[in-house]
């Protein structure tokens, strides 16, 4: 399996940013918590991945599954939020075992182990699993990390591919590592 | 949203798409950056990917990564717990070792040394608020009674971590930490009665503004006496309450958190006798760029206590200040302290008083902890502190670790380390004439400590940590004649090792189904170093089992139902008094709704009652206790 970085293009980029922050005198920017901004993220994947099958016109759920750390901040991005034209709907259970209806899911566990296992459920299922570094341990199709104070994200495409999922060019060309399918 | 930042992100989002020119207009951008979720909202996914964002901790990295032997309890974990109080919910990490004297009093150590007047060698932590006493070096845990739904995590660390936390963290550190004031908007109101204990609290939480949270807690406790054990009966029944508030809030590279807690109990053994106490924490944590972060805290701290006709009082204040950067490789901490704190011990008892009654003593400190990339796979941590104490001269703690990671999965780590237990003032100045003799020349008590462990997880679900330890300790505290006789005087006389492994296994069985077995077996070999005695006849090493065992087991009975046992096995602690025991713990909760769970909880179910402490002043028995309770969401 080949690991792809990101293309040539964006990593100039962030290189070119990362000197200018460096070099400007840096403000005091208005920075949400990097909390905040993956709850953002986790409401709009929905846009950018496609299940198989039905397109159906029902609402879009996006699940938290075992520990909750975003709170209300969620519930505040997911308002009036669409995905390709569905409403989308948040729902948040305990456990991975009501989870096979989810479209989205962001997958923590009190621990690295039980992280593992709650993937391990909705593996093969046509769910996309979201983690977080933070958390450590086991990784989604998409997981979250830090990267030069940004909230960035690994793909691991060929993941998604094997439970059925395409994942949109634009997602994967923000990522910082692809895991490609096939 | 205004219209110059919707244009100022509109364009940093253009400029990811063009050429590499208007990246310089992105970053610039960064300066009109969105700031509540709303805004965030509007965002396309590739201008969420340039916005600059602070983390809930600098230096937090995953526990994976962490290469020290180090459990975390989560404020899940606690949830599904049967403890009531802090000091119970520490027998859920398996790494320290807890014993309860009373209804109030308890002694709680890692790697040994266990005893009420012995487990001098931990140092513990509230919201960076350091709760170990500069009177005995202990942590008097009555008097600390966080309200247990607002605690986020308790890292415990065993092992030195002098180098970052200072003196006293010489077999290691508990590290409370309670949310963060936006993670606990709404009420929660809990109440537990059991024939033992009835405790009933209140939180609430509410946002203030776009940026700030606060929430304000008051809870109470009151519990039975326990039954009298080497002990004569103590009349140990303990009540009190506790109150306080935490907001966070800060826009920008700026964030700020004001804590404070106030605290009464009583203890039934005299009309009189209790604690009382309160505290106020102030932090500024600021964002310099993307790579550094600056962090001042301030905060001070008052307490009495009273127990026949011997009372004592703490003030402390503290300023310190922290700095951490990454760049090239390199994760630097720089930091510095000052703390003073005014102290007086009164005794109306007997004759055993501090000379001086009353001390001010001042502690300076500066630290610094580089950890850098070796290669790819292997990092170095290099740290060292310098204390300087009115009370007890200069101390020096170094520590080298390195951590080898040849996959995100398994980090293997070996470290040495200095810690230091420094004088406390009933060391050097606890006086009885003609009985006891001050001991202005009671020296720091030593250790050098080599470790290794492993973390990681061999399987997709399971994870392991073991830890192996061998300590060298010096100028451990005896009791010495002064020429053959009378008056008696503190001295160092003796030194020795302790060794052992510490491991934690978890497993998730099924889904619904996690399980965990963790423990520590360990040994030590003291002596007196030549020509020392001790009348104490070892006293300071404190009275430790061979082996501890903590097995739990959480299960998810579908959506509604949790069931959570425990069972902890505990070897005698080598000497007559208290033999070994097997005890039990559960917790059955349904929850009815989001808003609503009732819970049968239950500790020591396996024996009516069983001795934890030699102490032969103190000790009572623990209790079997079984308890119904409910919170309350809104």
């Amino acid at each position: 399996m080949r690991v792809r970085r990101a293309p040539f293009r964006l990593r100039a980029l962030r290189l070119l940013a990362g000197t200018a922050l460096l070099g400007a005198a840096f403000s005091a920017a208005a920075q949400p918590s990097d909390v905040a901004v993956k709850a953002a993220f986790l409401s709009k994947f929905g846009s950018y991945v496609s299940w198989p099958g039905a397109s159906g016109s029902g609402p879009i759920n996006l699940c938290l599954v075992g520990s909750d750390p975003f709170g209300r901040l969620l519930d505040d991005a997911v308002r009036g939020q669409h995905a390709s034209g569905r409403p989308l709907r948040l729902l948040r259970m305990n456990n991975a075992d009501g989870a096979g209806g989810c479209h989205v899911a962001f997958v923590q566990g009190s621990n690295p182990a039980a992280t593992g296992a709650m993937l391990g459920k909705l593996r093969g299922k046509a769910v996309l699993t979201v983690t977080d570094a933070r958390a450590g341990g086991p990784q989604g199709m998409i997981h979250f990390v830090l990267h030069q104070g940004r909230v960035r994200f690994h793909v691991d495409d060929a993941g998604a591919a094997r439970s059925g999922l395409s994942i949109s060019s634009r997602l994967l060309g923000l990522a910082l590592s692809v895991r490609q399918r096939g | 949203m205004s219209h110059t930042r919707r244009a100022a992100l509109l364009l940093s989002a253009a400029a990811i798409f063009s050429t590499p020119a208007p990246a310089f207009a992105a970053a610039e951008g960064d300066a009109t950056q969105p700031q509540s979720a709303e805004d965030l909202a509007d965002l396309s996914i590739e201008e969420l990917a340039q916005i600059e964002v602070r983390s809930a901790s600098k230096q937090a990295e995953p526990l994976s990564a962490a290469p020290t032997a180090i459990t975390v309890l989560t404020s899940e974990d606690i949830a599904r717990s049967a403890a009531t109080s802090l000091p119970e919910a520490l027998r859920l990490a398996p790494n320290l070792q807890v014993q309860r004297l009373d209804g109030r009093l308890y002694a709680v150590t890692a790697r040994g040394f266990n005893g009420y007047e012995t487990s001098n060698k931990l140092l513990v932590l509230m919201d960076g608020r350091s709760i170990y006493t500069p009177l005995q070096s202990g942590v008097f845990w009555e008097l600390h009674q966080p309200f247990l739904e607002d605690i986020q995590q308790i890292e415990v660390i065993s092992g030195p971590g002098g180098t970052l936390f200072g003196p006293n963290a010489v077999n290691g550190v508990v590290n409370i930490t309670s949310k963060d004031a936006h993670q606990t908007i709404g009420g929660l109101a809990r109440a537990t009665v059991g024939q033992n204990e009835r405790t009933a609290g209140l939180r609430y939480g509410a946002a203030i503004g776009d940026t700030g949270a606060v929430r304000v807690y008051a809870h109470g406790f009151d519990r039975e006496d326990l039954p009298d054990g080497l002990g004569v009966d103590q009349n140990d029944r303990f009540k009190g309450w506790q109150a306080g508030f935490r907001s966070d809030w800060g826009s920008g590279a700026n964030r700020f958190t004001f804590q404070g807690d106030i605290f009464d109990n009583k203890i039934a053994t005299s009309s009189g006798d209790g604690n009382r106490g309160h505290n106020l924490l102030a932090r500024w944590n600021r964002q310099l760029n993307n790579r550094s972060a600056l962090q001042v805290q301030a905060y001070y701290d008052d307490f009495r206590r009273r127990f026949t006709l011997v009372s004592d009082s703490l003030e402390t204040f503290d300023l310190e200040t922290q700095f951490n950067t990454s760049q090239g490789g390199h994760e630097l901490v720089l930091g510095a302290g000052v703390r003073t704190t005014r102290d007086a011990f009164i005794n109306n008892l007997n004759g055993f008083v501090l000379d001086p009654e009353r001390r001010r003593l001042w502690v300076f400190n500066v630290f610094g902890q580089d950890r850098f990339a070796l290669s790819d796979d292997l990092d170095l941590i290099a740290g060292l502190k310098l204390e300087r104490s009115s009370f007890s001269g200069v101390q020096v703690l170094p520590n080298l670790r390195v951590a080898w990671h040849p996959n995100e999965q398994n980090l293997l780590w070996g470290s040495v380390s200095r810690a230091v237990r420094t004088p406390s003032r009933i060391d050097r100045q606890l006086v009885f004439l003609p009985i006891l003799a001050p001991a202005t020349n009671f020296e720091t008590e030593k250790l050098i400590a080599f470790e290794a462990g492993y973390r990681g997880q061999p399987g997709s679900s399971t994870t392991l940590s073991v830890s192996l330890f061998y300590n060298l300790y010096n100028d451990i505290r005896t009791t010495e004649l002064t020429n053959g006789g009378l008056p008696i005087q503190l001295r160092n006389g003796l030194k020795g090792s302790t060794y052992g492994i510490e491991a934690n296994l978890t497993q998730q069985l099924t889904g619904w189904w996690r399980a965990s077995i963790g423990g520590i077996a360990m040994g030590k070999d003291f002596e007196l170093k030549n020509g020392a005695v001790d009348i104490a006849n070892r006293a300071a090493l404190g009275a430790d089992p061979d082996y501890q065992l903590i097995a739990r087991s959480h299960m998810d009975l579908g959506s509604r139902v949790q069931l959570d046992l425990g069972m902890r096995a505990m070897d005698d602690l080598n000497t007559t008094g208290v033999g070994g025991y097997v005890e039990a713990d559960a917790r059955l909760n349904w929850r009815a709704s989001e808003a609503f769970e009732i819970y049968v909880a239950g500790s020591n179910l396996l024996h009516a009652r069983h001795a934890e402490s030699i102490d032969p002043a103190r000790a009572q028995l623990s209790e079997r206790s079984v308890y119904i309770g409910s919170r309350v969401r809104f």
